[in-house]
């Protein structure tokens, strides 16, 4: 018998939910940099992910093509959200801006629940391998592992396509000095629909990766479903973009980490620390703010763009 | 030569590469006007906002009447007697002009949240008085005929008028003017000069101009400083100027160098 | 020119000093009150109960008003003032004995300590960082202060009692009205002022404020310590509504729902009109009752609220009172056709309403 070792089976845990915070960083980020807009429907755009995938699984669709319809949704949701609503804000109305976002969390977040209730899931077909993986001399859950390899890929992959493709580097004009990138040709409002369209997709992936940690589950049943859970993902998932100043994309991956590797750590730390699990987020926040991480990563010019 | 009453010193400011002011040092003395000449991007905006707050230097002194405001924020070099005007006028899109000006009155009155909610003396006082002020401000700048409308309705000439007037209720000691005369009217322009040095006249306050409309620079200005390439690269009165040959081969230089791209 | 991003849409009222008539937009906010105030008379004590709703409503929309449509800051936790608010009502009345006159002031300060951490920690930052903040705080209370058994009674929470004066329906309701219309009073006032005028100044133009003197940091701060004040007070009376006050009230999902849909009432109303907040709170809280009965009541109102306040936000940014004096508008210039498209819009939302009851 392998003897279990707390620090490295919780640090897998910590890393594994920070991917999903970490996901959804990167694509609060994309979104905030390409169209100046803090997406507060991120999350409730991903979460129709996570229902269209409950509910086709629940239909007997195989698991691989449901994942795929089910990732497909969301950036369709947020395209559709760009494009109809925020679209017609003009980026300077910062208070209309983010009030608009709720709206879309809660028209999103609303149609979920509408769905949940006319249909019971019954099934969460996991779409991660199962099992456990022995690693350093402990136990650890492969769905821990490949939650985060998987992240870490994907994260990479998007990165390398937004530094070097010329699409991405379109949406890095646009993120940089929208002005000039107009000017130079670069078309706008293409850009912000690329961005969020695989914003969505980053939310998607996010909470398609916790759900099984969400929906109590018992042997592939589910017990208990609730999108509350989902919706409290948001502040981590802020926190961690703003370890990056809310600019810097892969600052918010690695700061997605962080917020899940504290969270759990915590659980380890002697009595008193280990209440602070539940405002651990808050606290970090809290410290992000009075530090303003901002000015480490946010140019003069970058910030004209932002505000402009 | 009375002491001045503010003092740039070597500022420095750098960003992404370019040094936008390079060691720029300017003296304005109390009730002087002193006029800010060089092509664009010679750093002009960049020297009024940080002389103002809205940018830090890297490096260099500001002081006005002996005291070293660089620490204090844009509101609170507005109480130091600190003022200025943006390239592109702003206001508040939403607010009348009558509205904008008594905005402006801010800082004459005193009466807080309190007594505003609970509508004691002290606020009734604060808005008759805020009241006659922005009236006496209207009547000022010659703006009664437009004291109802929005800055939408208004010429951009219009709307200039407005945010001087609006800059005039802080009595400032100091006004820095960034371009007052672009993109207004001919006539307009005319009627800005003789304002300029009533208004100088009436208050004794100092002006600093950044004007491209070189008539108006060089007519209304005691001394003029030339920037080019985040340099001062002549100091002298308007007639001097015109003749240093610095300042004429930095605007002819600049001619020729675009016509030779072209 | 549509690059100067108006945001506030409509014009801003003459300060109070000067005389006027009331504007079309004026009225219909005290229609709105009047209706609130009448509702008890056809509907008996569900109009009573319905009318206290939207009183408490219109109060915490209040405080929607003065941090977002004067100051313009986002703010995510008004709900959570309002749970502050009852609780410490809850805690003073029920635990340490205290009559409700006393506990309605302490209910009120109690926000303060809470509003000045979060607001000094964001007041220096964009607005967006005050509405993440505010969001992070809402969570962490329900998780801490929410939870905590001496705040919040336990389980079983805590019973307070209307004062004895006001033991009665009516007179109760006539007290309510009048905090309701003695703090719009309060509300309005502050906007005809030095410090309601910066706090326009600083939503409309923040750098431009500035460069007027505005200590724009201590102005958002001071919108938000008002508005946590108005949260308290409406969370003092909505206890007396409640009755017991339980900790369940005030937790995660529900407490930024409510948060969201007090904004919403207060953009339906007229984000930055004092008086709007009657007009949006009556609205929906009318509208709430009809969804009451269907089968997924927050689903089904959740897409309705949701649905008002990006519409709203899109198309009339002024909320119904800026409605009000557009039909007004109409009316005078085109009678057959204004009061054409007032019947048109009501008949349209009642049938609606009528429809939607059939139908679950």
């Amino acid at each position: 018998m392998i003897a279990a070792h707390p620090v490295i089976q919780v640090t897998a845990f910590g890393l594994s939910s920070g991917a999903t915070f970490g996901l959804l960083a990167l694509g609060l980020v994309l979104i905030y940099r390409t169209t100046g807009a803090m997406n507060f429907s991120h999350w409730a755009i991903g979460l129709l992910a996570v229902i269209a995938y409950l509910f086709l699984a629940n239909e007997g669709v195989p698991v691989v093509l449901a994942m795929l319809l089910a990732l497909a949704l969301s950036p369709i949701a947020g395209i559709a959200a760009y494009r109809l609503v925020f679209r017609k804000i003009p980026r300077a109305n910062q208070v209309v801006t983010i009030l608009i976002t709720i709206g879309i969390a809660q028209l999103y977040a609303s149609l979920a629940a509408m769905v949940l209730g006319f249909k019971q899931f019954t099934r969460l077909p996991p779409w991660l391998p199962q099992g456990k993986v022995s690693f350093v001399g402990t136990q650890l859950n492969t769905t821990d592992v490949v939650t985060i390899a998987l992240a870490v890929g994907i994260a990479a992959g998007f990165l390398a396509w937004f530094r070097f493709t010329r699409t991405g580097r379109a949406l890095r004009a646009v993120a940089q000095n929208r002005e000039a990138a107009m000017l130079a040709g670069i078309d706008d409002v293409r850009s912000s629909t690329i961005a969020w369209g695989i914003g969505s997709a980053l939310a998607a992936l996010a909470l398609l990766l916790v759900l099984p940690h969400v929906a109590g589950k018992q042997g592939g049943l589910i017990t208990t479903f609730d999108i509350t859970p989902f919706g409290t993902l948001l502040i981590p998932a802020f926190g961690a973009a703003l370890v990056g100043g809310l600019v810097n994309l892969p600052m918010a991956l690695a700061g997605g980490f962080a917020f899940g590797l504290v969270r759990e750590l915590l659980v380890l730390a002697p009595k008193p620390w280990s209440d602070l699990r539940a405002v651990a987020a808050a606290l970090l926040i809290l410290l992000l703010l009075v530090l303003r991480t901002e000015r480490f990563f946010v140019t003069a010019q970058e910030r004209e763009a932002l505000e402009a | 030569m009375s002491a001045p009453l503010l003092e740039v010193r070597d500022l420095i400011v750098r960003f992404g590469g370019i040094t936008a002011l390079d060691h720029v040092s300017i003296d304005v003395a109390p009730g002087e006007i002193v006029g800010l000449l060089g092509p664009n991007g010679a750093g002009k905006t960049t020297l009024f906002n940080v002389i103002s707050g809205f940018q830090k230097p890297d490096e260099g002194r500001i002081t006005l009447r002996g005291r070293d405001i660089q620490h204090l924020l844009p509101y609170e070099r507005v109480a130091a007697g600190l003022s200025r005007t943006f390239q592109h006028v702003r206001l508040f899109a939403n607010l009348t002009v009558r509205e904008n000006l008594l905005v402006a009155q801010h800082r004459h009155l005193s009466s807080g949240s309190l007594s505003a909610m609970l509508r004691l003396r002290a606020w009734r006082r604060d808005e008759e008085e805020a009241l006659a002020r922005a009236e006496r401000m209207l009547d000022l700048i010659d703006l009664r005929a437009w004291e109802a409308a929005y800055p939408q309705a208004l010429s951009y000439g219009t709307t200039r008028f407005l945010e001087l007037a609006s800059v005039l209720s802080l009595n400032p000691k100091v006004l820095l003017l960034d371009e007052p005369a672009s993109g207004i009217q001919q006539k307009e322009v005319e009627a800005l000069g003789p304002m300029l040095r009533r208004i100088r006249d009436d208050t004794g306050c100092s002006i600093v101009l950044i004007e491209h409309d070189m008539s108006l620079l060089l007519s209304l200005s005691d001394r003029v400083y030339a920037l080019d390439f985040g340099r001062v690269i002549a100091e002298g009165s308007p007639a001097e100027i015109t003749q240093d040959p610095q300042v004429l081969s930095s605007y002819l230089g600049r001619t020729r160098r675009a016509h030779a791209s072209a | 020119m549509t690059e100067h991003a108006v945001e506030v849409a409509q014009p801003l009222e003459l300060p109070a000093v000067v005389r006027r008539r009331l504007t079309s937009a004026e009225l219909a906010g005290l229609a709105g009150l009047g209706a609130i105030a009448l509702l008890p008379i056809p509907f008996g004590s569900f109009g009573f109960f319905v009318g206290q709703y939207a009183l408490i409503y219109a109060i915490l929309g209040l405080s929607v008003v003065v941090v977002t449509g004067y100051a313009g800051l986002v703010s995510l936790m008004t709900y959570s003032f309002a749970g502050i608010g009852a609780m410490v009502t809850g805690v003073a009345m029920a635990s340490w004995g205290w009559p409700f006159w006393l506990a309605l002031p302490l209910a009120a300060a109690a926000t303060i300590p809470v509003s000045i951490i979060v607001g000094v920690t964001a007041v220096r930052l964009k607005g967006l960082y005050l509405a993440i903040a505010t969001l992070t705080f809402a969570d962490a209370l329900g998780e801490t202060f929410f939870k905590y058994g001496r705040v919040t009674g336990g389980q079983s929470g805590w019973i307070v009692h209307r004062p004895s004066p006001f033991r009665s329906d009516a007179s109760y309701y006539v007290l309510l009205l009048a905090v309701a219309m003695a703090l719009v009073w309060m509300v309005t006032g502050l906007r005809s002022s030095r410090v309601g005028r910066a706090m326009l100044a600083v939503r409309t133009n923040e750098r431009e404020a500035q460069a007027l003197g505005i200590n724009v940091y201590k102005t958002k701060l001071t919108a938000f310590l008002i508005s946590g004040v108005l949260g308290g007070i409406g969370g003092a009376f909505l206890a007396l509504l409640l009755t017991s006050v339980t900790r369940s009230a005030f937790q995660s999902p529900l407490v930024e729902a409510t948060s969201i849909l007090l904004v919403t009432v207060v953009v339906v109303g007229g984000i930055d009109r004092a008086l709007g907040a009657f007009l949006g709170a009556v609205a929906l809280v009318v509208q709430q009752q009809v969804f009451q009965g269907a089968r997924f009541f927050f689903a089904y109102f959740g897409i309705y609220s949701a649905a008002l306040l990006v519409l709203f936000l899109l198309y009339r940014p002024g909320g119904l009172m800026q409605v009000a004096r557009l039909q007004w508008r109409l009316i005078r210039a085109r009678p057959r056709v204004g009061i054409a498209a007032a019947a048109a819009i009501i008949g349209l939302n009642v049938g609606l309403a009528w429809l939607f009851v059939r139908l679950s």
